[in-house]
């Protein structure tokens, strides 16, 4: 990386180099017995110039050829793409937590061990098919650039996935454990999805309507996009942004705040820095319902005359071939103050939605979603009467989180990365097949 | 200036793809794969080495955002041992030795723990070195030329009224992949594609709408040419768009057009005509039997990857095999499945040389290539007709499965009324059940279109997922509303 970095400060005003390195193993057991295994070491290395206002960039997996990836950035700066800012200097960042040996040196034995713990709690309890899912990764991030900026981190991570389908379909209710170090699921969070299981048994039809509509964890990431979206440095610079010129006054209900937390030390994928280098922080971008701040990486940071917040990463795709783009990472929203159970208790008629299908589809920008129930809970009088066939729920969310009527007192891992507490929301389209 | 210096620099990435090639091809390149598997302590081993050559050109608005060509490469190794089957990916030749390693141990946890045994279906022994036909072989057109069209098109969809930016893209991409097994398959092929696309965005105050865009395939450069006309429309359909209605949520007869019947297809039936998908999973694979009705006897639906020209076509999959057309349904029956050597030995059925990987980073997995409707005889207006009261949807926005479930996105669409097209609507998302959904096709229609560009996420990203068909008639579609 140094030699890299040595050779492109000599052509260019100022440099930059991205590298990350990969090594991960996971295992599928499906319908009870291992069905695959397999292993991924991967690295890269991104290189960024900044010569006379203008910026090139290259990129390449494999390390072969240092002259020649520095002649690619070259030629990607003669297309005159224009960038106005510099890149950070040297910061003085606490250590992270490192790398946990025992997932590092974790073999596939191991893996299977933790996947077939889950199998093993699980098994004869529920009617239909059960699937584990386990994998252990290991990443190690730095970023070196010519204004005194070297910054490394080594995270590690292993999960749990476990997913039990109902009977004669592949639709199902499942639960994530992940962490830094090696574990098994917390105690009773399994037998919790055994009994969310055994609710959604029935298969129900239900009338379209307006109702409440709980988002569980896992699914709110079909409204975080669409905010995300909207409060990103690249739409608000472009003007295509529904919160335009709204910066300070209150666009959602003041029961939500949302906010980026990478640096959090409970986040398994605790980072001090983001892609470009940037010091992480707490980043508060709905502060009770208040939008409050951009989602900024350096370039939008500076064509928008703000400062840097720490939210540029290499998110789109393969890290090395993506540009560093705004992105929230370490997202939360602020929990409430309700126990799930009373939230549910709340809902005279409504959905609970565990899964969607669709989040991606729709018009993002414009924050209108319609999303597929992959599954929802029909709810009457407070007691799941069991799973709907065929429903959807659409809205847009500058309309439905108006409507905030509770927020559970819990933060819980997602799926789609971050924390997140279940969102209950009063006055919801659902549409369904009856 | 800019121009010249970007026809230079676009010779220079050639070249350098070119000189990486021949670094690794200080042997000939098969034969050094060969030479890696030698000694390999297991029944069966394979191994893909891909160079991966990209190159990207983006506009937001008239701001170019970003230029330039980009090499990467890879190994994926795959072994067979005790009847367990695993797979390992790494990015530096130096790592190889280790991928195999850990596969094997993989293979051997399997067998251990109890875990899936494999065996693969015979295929013949292929050696065989592919050249894409390409009308205007992108490496030699020079970035400049690129640049000019990209940005030609780009000011095409700003110029129309009320659009307030774009986010438009030429994407380039080469894959070298050269695979080699130790049954003697040697296989070298070259799969090119381009495109150009992206979002046309349209804005009225708080109201923010966009239309997509894509043109391209794996025939050529010179396929992106001439097409003034269509992003001129789609601009004046973005701006359009800001006076449809948001569609009411609720059931619907619906029209699809071909683009959308194509995703639909993908996405109602398509995954479930991949082996994997349903292999693990005995209750669907009871349901999915060949010879089962699944369909409306008006049905027929075809994966042909092998149609030249074509954004789906290739020659021969990940594991060596050469691809064969498949009939997934015949009027309504299930007649085929999607296969690799592992499934097809596993269902008992023929291999189909559906084996696909996204690039160097990973194991192939079944993937649909093309898919499509086959057309029928019913005229577009007949089937409105026919329709009476419903809806017609127009163009695919994105979709999901899982499971039997899927979704699809349309990206605006129409009120029909006795049969005639009436008022523009939009925010249209639509929701089905592989088992209920396609017995409700009740008409096809005698026109056909195939898409210009892929984009299937199943894990990987299948840029080369063509689907298509003619327009189709559906009754009693769950469509969300806002």
């Amino acid at each position: 990386m140094k030699k890299l970095l040595e050779k492109a400060a000599k052509v260019a005003d100022q440099a930059e180099v991205y590298s990350v390195r990969q090594d991960s193993g996971s295992i599928e057991m499906r319908n009870g017995i291992p069905t695959d295994i397999s292993a991924s070491i991967q690295s890269g290395y991104a290189l960024r110039i900044l010569k006379n206002g203008m910026i090139g960039t290259a990129y390449t997996k494999n390390l072969l050829d240092r002259d020649q990836l520095v002649s690619n950035a070259m030629d990607s700066l003669k297309g005159e793409v224009e960038a106005g800012f510099s890149f950070p200097g040297a910061a003085d960042l606490p250590d992270s937590a490192g790398a946990d040996p025992g997932v590092e040196k974790m073999g596939f034995r191991e893996l299977h061990t933790y996947a077939d713990g889950v199998l093993e709690q699980l098994r004869g309890k529920v009617e239909g098919q059960i699937d584990v899912y386990a994998g252990r990764g290991v990443e190690e991030v730095s970023v070196v650039n010519t204004t005194g900026l070297d910054v490394c981190t080594r995270s590690s991570d292993m999960y749990l996935y476990a997913s039990l389908l109902f009977p004669n379909t592949e639709a199902s209710v499942h639960r994530l454990h992940i962490d830094r170090k090696a574990g098994a699921f917390p105690e009773g969070e399994l037998d919790d999805l055994i009994a969310l299981y055994k609710s959604g048994l029935p298969e129900v039809e239900v009338d379209s309507g307006r109702m409440k509509v709980m988002f569980m964890p896992d699914t709110l990431y079909t409204l975080l996009w669409r905010i995300g979206a909207a409060t990103s440095g690249k739409s608000l610079y472009n003007r295509i942004s529904p919160l335009q010129d709204k910066r300070g006054q209150r666009v959602l209900s003041e029961k939500f705040s949302y906010y980026g937390h990478a640096n959090d030390p409970d986040n398994y994928e605790q980072r001090y820095f983001d892609d470009e280098g940037v010091p992480t922080r707490k980043h508060m971008v709905i502060d009770q319902g208040v939008f409050s701040g951009a989602i900024l990486n350096l370039d939008y940071a500076t064509k928008l005359g703000e400062n840097p917040s720490g939210t540029g990463y290499r998110r789109d795709g393969e890290p090395v071939s993506a540009l560093p783009s705004p992105y929230l990472a370490g997202g939360r929203i602020a929990p409430g103050k309700r126990s799930l159970a009373e939230m549910i208790r709340e809902m005279d008629r409504g959905v609970i939605i565990l899964g969607v299908l669709g989040a991606h589809s729709g018009n993002i920008l414009n924050g209108d979603f319609s999303v597929g129930l992959n599954p929802g809970f029909y709810v009457e009088n407070g007691e799941i009467l069991g799973r709907v066939r065929d429903g959807m729920v659409a809205g847009n969310v500058y309309d439905v989180l108006q409507n905030v009527v509770a927020i559970e007192n819990h933060l819980n891992t997602s799926l789609m990365g971050g924390k997140y507490p279940a969102l209950l929301l009063d006055d919801v389209s659902v549409a369904a097949k009856k | 200036m800019l121009f010249e210096y970007l026809a230079e620099a676009s010779h220079r990435s050639f070249s350098s793809w070119k000189r990486l090639y021949s670094i690794r091809e200080g042997e000939p390149m098969l034969d050094r794969l060969g030479s890696m598997l030698e000694g390999v302590g297991a029944e069966f081993a394979d191994i893909r080495y891909e160079i991966k050559r990209e190159t990207l050109i983006g506009f937001t608005g008239r701001e170019l955002r970003t230029i330039g060509t980009n090499t990467t490469d890879g190994y994926v190794v795959r072994v067979l041992k005790n009847g367990g089957f695993a797979s390992a990916t790494v990015t530096r030749e130096e790592d190889v030795p280790r991928a195999i390693q850990l596969a094997l141990e993989a293979a051997e946890t399997i067998t251990a723990t109890g875990g899936k045994q494999t065996l693969l279906e015979d295929t013949p022994v292929i050696t065989d070195t592919v050249v894409p036909y390409l009308d205007g072989d992108p490496a030699s057109i020079p970035i400049e030329e690129k640049l000019r069209l990209t940005a030609h098109y780009n000011g095409l969809l700003l110029d129309q009224p009320e659009i307030e930016t774009t986010n438009l893209s030429y994407r380039e991409i080469g894959r070298q992949k050269s695979y080699v097994n130790t049954e003697g398959t040697a296989v070298s092929e070259e799969v090119v594609t381009t495109n150009i696309m992206g979002e046309v965005i349209a804005r009225r105050g708080d109201l923010i709408q966009n239309i997509r865009i894509a043109i391209g395939g794996a025939d050529g450069f010179n396929r992106l040419l001439d097409r003034d006309s269509e992003f001129i429309e789609r601009g004046r359909l973005a701006g359009r768009l800001l006076d449809a209605e948001p569609v009411k949520g609720g059931s619907y007869d619906v029209v699809l057009s071909p683009m959308l019947a194509g995703v639909f297809t993908h996405e109602a039936f398509g995954h479930f005509s991949e082996a994997d998908i349903i292999e693990d999973n005995p209750s669907l694979r009871e349901k999915m039997a060949l010879g089962s009705r699944l369909g409306s006897d008006v049905i027929t639906i075809v994966a042909d990857s092998t149609i030249p020209r074509q954004i789906g076509f290739y020659k021969y999959d990940d594991e060596g095999v050469e691809v064969k057309p498949v009939t997934l349904m015949d009027k309504g029956v299930l007649t085929g499945r999607l296969h690799s050597r592992r499934t097809a030995k596993a269902f008992g059925e023929a291999v189909t040389g559906h084996a696909v990987a996204e690039d160097m980073r990973y194991e192939p997995i079944i993937r649909m290539g093309t898919i499509y409707v086959e057309p029928s005889e019913k005229s577009f207006e007949q089937l409105l007709e026919e329709l009476g009261d419903g809806l017609y949807l127009v163009d695919g926005k994105g979709g999901q499965t899982a499971g039997e479930n899927f979704t699809f996105g349309a990206q605006y669409g129409f009120i029909v009324k006795k049969g005639k097209l009436g008022p523009m609507i939009r925010d249209i998302n639509i929701m089905g059940n592989l088992f209920s959904t396609l017995s409700s096709i009740e008409a096809v229609g005698n026109d056909m279109e195939l898409s210009e560009r892929g984009g299937c996420g199943k894990g990987q990203l299948n840029i080369k997922s063509a689907l298509g068909g003619p327009h189709v008639l559906v009754r009693d579609m769950v469509v969300g509303g806002v």
